[in-house]
C-alpha cells in the first residue's frame, strides 16, 4: 500500500467505503456528503445531503450488490481526487446490468466529501 | 439553449467537439490539454498535452466512430465542470464497445480546458 499514490489509496478506500455501505445499508451514506454536494442518478439531479440520502434511500430495491471492474483515480488541480468506477450491479433478483459512476473527493476540514457524484448504468438503445 | 445551465452547455459543447476531432483527427486534440492535465487510458498514467497526445495518436486503429449514449456535466465547488460521458465506439472493423469516459474542465485565461482524463472500455471479465 505504500507504494501507491495518496490519491489512489483515498480514492480506492473511499470507493470501497461508498458501496460497502450501499450495500448494506444506504441509508447511512450521509457522512460522505455536505449541503452542497451533487448527484445526478440516471440523469436526475439532486442536491444537497439530504435529497441525496433521500433519492438513495428510495431506490426500488431490497437487495443490492456492486462488483468493482476497474476504478481509476487522479489528483486534480484544485488538490481534490477524481475516481471513476466501472462495475456490474445486480437489483433484487434482476439481470446483471454494468454501471459507470465518478466521484469528486474534497478535504474539507481533514475529512474527504464527496462534492460530486454521477451515476449511469449502461444501457445503449439501439437507434 | 437558453434554458440550459452553463455548465450543462460548456460541458456539452466540449464533449461534441471532443469526439468530433477524435475521430477525424485526433492528433490535434492537443489544444484542450495543458502541460498538467492528467489522462488515465483503460489503467495507463499520461501527463502532459504532449504525453497524451502522442498516446492518443498512437493508439492502434484509423477508423473510430463514439456514439454518445448518455451525458451528464456539473459544477464543481472549486469552479469547474465535470462530465460524464457513456457511449459506444468503433475502430475499424471491430466489433461496436461501450465505453466510459470521464472529463474534467477548468477555464484558464477565459478558455475551457481539460485538466483531467479517465477512460475505459465496459469490458467485464466474468
Amino acid at each position: 500500500m505504500g507504494d501507491r499514490p495518496i490519491w489512489e489509496q483515498i480514492g480506492s478506500s473511499f470507493v470501497q467505503h461508498y458501496y460497502q455501505v450501499f450495500d448494506t445499508d444506504r441509508t447511512q451514506l450521509g457522512a460522505i456528503y455536505t449541503g452542497e454536494s451533487c448527484l445526478t442518478w440516471e440523469g436526475q439531479q439532486f442536491q444537497g445531503k439530504a435529497a441525496i440520502v433521500e433519492k438513495l434511500s428510495s431506490l426500488p430495491f431490497t437487495k443490492i450488490a456492486h462488483s468493482i471492474t476497474a476504478q481509476d483515480h487522479q489528483p486534480t488541480p484544485d488538490s481534490c481526487i477524481l475516481s471513476m468506477v466501472v462495475g456490474q450491479l445486480k437489483a433484487d433478483e434482476d439481470p446483471i446490468m454494468g454501471f459507470h459512476q465518478i466521484f469528486l473527493l474534497k478535504n474539507i476540514n481533514d475529512a474527504w466529501v464527496c462534492t460530486n457524484d454521477m451515476f449511469r448504468l449502461a444501457l445503449h438503445n439501439f437507434g
